[in-house]
Order: C-alpha cells, then sequence, then structure tokens
C-alpha cells in the first residue's frame, strides 16, 4: 500500500473499519497517518461518522452542562426507581431540599431525647414534632412564594391538584420513616411508637382543605397552634403525657381527616374551574 | 347545523371581582394570527386573557377554547391545556433555577415525559427567544428582559395551537422586541396568538388585528389599517394647541401635533398614528391614564 498523499485514496470499507475500530495496529497506524494529512479522506471519515451519532454525544455533553443537577436525595429517589419526569418536578419543592430535612431530624432527635431522658414523662416535644414536621414540610412544598408560578402550574395539563398532592406524598415519604424510627426509642407503651401517626396523617389533610381557602402560609399557622395548644393544654391540665394520642382522641383524628378529604373533593366537584380545589 | 368554530369564542362573556365589573358581556372569536389587546389599565385585558388561558372562570356567559367548553369537565380543560401556551402578567421565577431548569420544569408539567425529546425541546424554545448560551445560568443573574424571554419561551414548548401572552414586550429593548415580532409572526402562521401590549407602536408592529378594550367592553374589533383609518382628517399639525383638542403636544419641529376637536387656524392635516386613534377611539377614557410624551 503506497500512502503518498494527492494520489492515492483510501477506500470507504477500509475506512469504515479503522472508525469501527476493526484493523490491526500496524494498519491502523498508517491509515491514521495518512487521513491526518490528507484532506479528502478526512472529509470521507465525516461522512462516514454516523451524523445522529455526533448529535446525540453533542446533545449529552450540553445535557452535562446545562441540565441542572438534582440535590442528593433525588438522585438517592432516582436509584430506588423514582420516574426521571417526577424527579424534575420534586426537585423544585422546597420542602425536599436538605435544610428541611435536616431541621425536621433535628427537632425530632431532641424531642425524642427529651422523651427518653425524663422516663416518658416529657412526651410533650416529641408528640408536638412528629405531626407537625410533615405539615410544615407539605406547607413549605408550596414554595417559598406561594404564587410564584402560580399561573402556570395551574394551567397546564399536568395539574395543580396533583402536583400538590405529590409533594405532600413526597414530603411523607422522607420524614414518616425517620420520625418511626424515632418513635421506637420514646419509652412507654409498645402503642406509643405508632400512636403519632393518628394526628400526623390528620393534620396533613386538614391543611391542605384549609390551604384551598386561606393559602398554605395561613393554614400551616393555624393548624401548628391548634396541635400545640391540644398538646401543651394537656400537659397542662394535667392530663397523662399519652393523652393526645390516646383511642378516644385519635377517633376525632380519623374524623377530621374524613372532613378534610371531603371538603377538598367537595370544592373539586362543585368549582366553576376544574382543578383549582387545593 | 355544523358551524365552523373558531379557535376561541367568547359569547356575552362576564367577570367581576366583588363590586368591580372587569368584564361585560364580551363577544370575541379569535382564529390563526396574532390579535393585539389595547387598552387602558383596568379595561380588563388580563381578565380576558386569564380567562382565554383557563386561569379563571368567567362568572357568565359562553367560552369555547379549540372547540371544547373548558367548564365542563377535567377532561375538556386539560385537552384545551396541552394545546396552550400561557405567558402571566406576573410571573414569579424561582431565582434558584436556572433557565434550562425552569423551563424544563414547566416542560414536565406541560407533559414532556421523555427525557431526550424534552431537552431538545427546552433547547429549541430558549433558541427562539435567543437565550440558548444563557441556558446554564441561574434566573438570578439574568436582566429582566432576559426572564421575559424566559417567560415567553415557556409558552412556545410544543408549538401550542393556542397562545396567550400578557404583555410580553414589558422590559424588552427595541432589539428584542424585533426578534419577538419575528418569533410572533412565524407562529402565527400556524397559531392563534392573543396578547396585550401597552405600547401602541408594539401593536402596530407585531399584529394584524387590534381588540381596544375599556372599561371591560370591546370598543373596536378590526385591522390595525381600519383603526388609523378611523383617525383620518381628525388629527393635525399646526402652528398652536387646539382649544378643544382632546389632546395635543409639541413635536421635535416647533409644531403641535393636535388630535382631536376642531382645527386650528392654519393647521395642516397630519398622517394620523395608530396611537391617535386609539386615543380618539377612547376619548377622555384614555387620556387619564395614557398621556403621550
Amino acid at each position: 500500500m503506497t500512502t503518498r498523499t494527492g494520489e492515492w485514496h483510501a477506500d470507504p470499507a477500509l475506512l469504515s473499519r479503522y472508525l469501527a475500530g476493526d484493523l490491526d495496529a500496524v494498519t491502523g497506524a498508517s491509515v491514521e497517518q495518512h487521513v491526518s494529512r490528507c484532506e479528502t479522506c478526512r472529509a470521507t471519515v465525516g461522512r462516514l461518522l454516523e451524523p445522529q451519532l455526533l448529535e446525540r454525544t453533542w446533545a449529552g455533553i450540553r445535557d452535562g452542562v446545562e441540565r441542572p443537577t438534582p440535590p442528593y436525595p433525588m438522585r438517592v429517589a432516582r436509584r430506588l426507581g423514582l420516574p426521571e419526569p417526577t424527579a424534575v418536578l420534586l426537585a423544585s419543592a422546597a420542602s425536599l431540599r436538605g435544610a428541611w430535612l435536616v431541621g425536621a431530624f433535628l427537632s425530632l432527635s431532641f424531642a425524642t431525647l427529651a422523651a427518653y431522658a425524663s422516663g416518658g414523662t416529657a412526651l410533650a416535644p416529641f408528640l408536638l414534632a412528629a405531626p407537625l414536621a410533615p405539615v410544615l414540610g407539605v406547607a413549605a412544598a408550596y414554595g417559598p412564594r406561594q404564587d410564584s408560578l402560580e399561573a402556570l402550574i395551574v394551567t397546564a395539563p399536568y395539574g395543580r391538584t396533583r402536583l400538590i398532592l405529590l409533594r405532600t406524598l413526597a414530603v411523607l415519604v422522607s420524614v414518616l420513616p425517620v420520625t418511626a424510627l424515632l418513635g421506637l426509642a420514646v419509652p412507654g407503651p409498645a402503642w406509643l411508637a405508632a400512636a403519632w401517626l393518628g394526628p400526623a396523617l390528620a393534620l396533613v389533610p386538614v391543611l391542605l382543605a384549609l390551604a384551598g381557602f386561606v393559602g398554605p402560609r395561613f393554614a400551616a399557622t393555624v393548624v401548628s397552634l391548634v396541635w400545640s395548644g391540644v398538646v401543651l393544654g394537656a400537659t397542662w391540665a394535667p392530663l397523662a403525657p399519652t393523652w393526645p394520642v390516646e383511642a378516644a382522641q385519635q377517633g376525632v383524628y380519623v374524623g377530621l381527616a374524613v372532613a378534610a378529604c371531603a371538603v377538598i373533593a367537595l370544592r373539586a366537584g362543585t368549582d366553576r374551574q376544574p382543578g383549582v380545589a387545593l | 347545523m355544523s358551524v365552523p368554530t373558531s379557535t376561541v369564542e367568547l359569547a356575552g362573556v362576564g367577570k367581576r371581582y366583588g363590586r368591580t365589573r372587569a368584564l361585560v358581556d364580551v363577544d370575541l372569536a379569535f382564529d390563526r394570527g396574532v390579535t393585539g389587546l389595547l387598552g387602558p389599565n383596568g379595561a380588563g385585558k388580563t381578565t380576558l386573557l386569564r380567562i382565554v388561558a383557563t386561569s379563571i372562570a368567567a362568572d357568565s356567559g359562553e367560552v369555547r377554547l379549540l372547540g371544547r367548553d373548558p367548564h365542563r369537565s377535567h377532561a375538556d380543560v386539560t385537552t384545551v391545556r396541552r394545546e396552550l401556551g400561557y405567558l402571566p402578567q406576573e410571573l414569579g421565577y424561582p431565582s434558584d433555577m436556572t433557565a434550562f431548569g425552569f423551563v424544563e420544569y414547566v416542560a414536565v408539567l406541560k407533559e414532556w415525559n421523555d427525557r431526550e425529546r424534552r431537552s431538545q425541546e427546552v433547547r429549541r424554545v430558549l433558541e427562539a427567544v435567543g437565550l440558548a448560551d444563557q441556558a446554564p445560568v441561574r434566573i438570578r443573574r439574568l436582566s429582566g428582559g432576559q426572564r421575559r424571554r424566559v417567560g415567553l419561551a415557556q409558552a412556545l414548548l410544543g408549538d401550542p395551537k393556542l397562545v396567550v401572552l400578557d404583555e410580553p414586550t414589558a422590559g424588552l429593548d427595541p432589539a428584542q422586541r424585533a426578534d419577538l415580532r419575528r418569533t410572533l409572526s412565524a407562529l402565527g402562521h400556524r397559531s392563534t396568538v392573543l396578547l396585550s401590549i401597552h405600547q401602541t407602536e408594539d401593536v402596530a408592529a407585531l399584529c394584524e388585528r387590534v381588540v381596544v378594550l375599556a372599561g371591560g367592553t370591546v370598543r373596536f374589533d378590526g385591522a390595525v389599517t381600519d383603526l388609523v383609518a378611523t383617525a383620518v382628517g381628525r388629527v393635525w399639525l399646526a402652528d398652536e394647541p387646539g382649544d378643544d383638542a382632546l389632546v395635543s403636544w409639541r413635536t421635535g419641529t416647533g409644531r403641535h401635533h393636535v388630535v382631536g376637536g376642531r382645527p386650528p387656524a392654519g393647521a395642516d392635516p397630519a398622517e394620523p398614528t395608530l396611537e391617535d386613534a386609539y386615543l380618539l377611539m377612547l376619548g377622555p377614557d384614555a387620556q387619564r391614564v395614557h398621556t403621550p410624551s
């Protein structure tokens, strides 16, 4: 094979094999040397390179530069099977950022520690924090400025109600397991470890129903104050430390949750503008 | 009997906020092309656009978008929203999002679920508004005009059939306005584009049709040239301001531009502008909020 440029050009079949890496080392090296000096063959190589492959590679590079890196909890959730579009939606929710998670974890830990150190008599901090952590998380999930994207979210086919429920679910999934684990460390009867779930799961729909009328901030304030009143009132009365989560009271929470869900459903059904119930 | 329906049909549409009547018995229909809404503040432009964008419901009257009643069912309104691009008047941007991140977020809300296709579409619309280079930049680092264009970009996602833009030219410089004009005229060939604008010169440049709203009612609906034509013979250049002119001001040449009223002595008829026609159309209503410099 002569490699004098200007007289000889590598045929496309040879170049294809070169591009695919099918040539032996010596032939490959000599083709490479020829191509580096021969403009005609370089042009042929350019034509042979699959344009789509180039485009895809380029798109991948641009993605790496332009696409924002999702926050750490989102990357973990993605690995656990969370669909990619859902991750994009959740990444923007303020409450899923680290600061809120750390805050919730710390306050719950201190509350648990207080209950543990007091041998179960100072239960109020834990009963206060456990149901309020998801409530505040859900309220924060509306974003720092609750109206910032409102008009777009309302008019998007995805649906505002669906988005709020998705965020609520994400908050519950991220905070409930931690609370459940800490609950195990609280001294007292075995049922206590799960008893806080009643108010926690009741207060979230109450918050959502209220937020539909007065906005998430005000709703969260009202719910927090009322729950604090219940827990502190029971401590001050004085009732048993476990009073706020005993069976009779749990019935009230179930009733509240049902009522709140009914309000949401009613608004969703009667509002002339579909999709604004929450 | 089947009547061919327009993309947007409003019949007897009314909306009130408390005791304020924002829209009163509005009948309008829109089809392919660019229509500009003109009117003083509080004329009902934003209310009208929000109704067409399915953001709020009308209190009374019939609204049909793409042949459907958006109030009838969730399925109907969702079908309409899939074909809708909307730039609200006030759009808060989460400032820690990048331009790309923000448009991508809206793309997911618009059900662009395939990651690769979504990326391509996000890049396409950012390119269309001239922000391809700013894609990885955080929104808080962008200028006001650039932010407005990020908002515009999301409204173009998926080439919607119905595009509603509330003051798209706010904060744009003349070069950016020219770009917007190009984008909109291309869009107007395929889609029904409805926009509200404050500057009359933008309407003349961007729109084929103009609707003048005042006090929640339609005062004019027709071609831009037809609106200008209503002012022919009612605008003069004179050496002194007109006594009973609707409005008059001293121009750079030292003569007075006189709109309405009787022609002052020695006045020469002047070519009316869209602004003159607009001012004459609204009469004293317009002057309160719209004083020419």
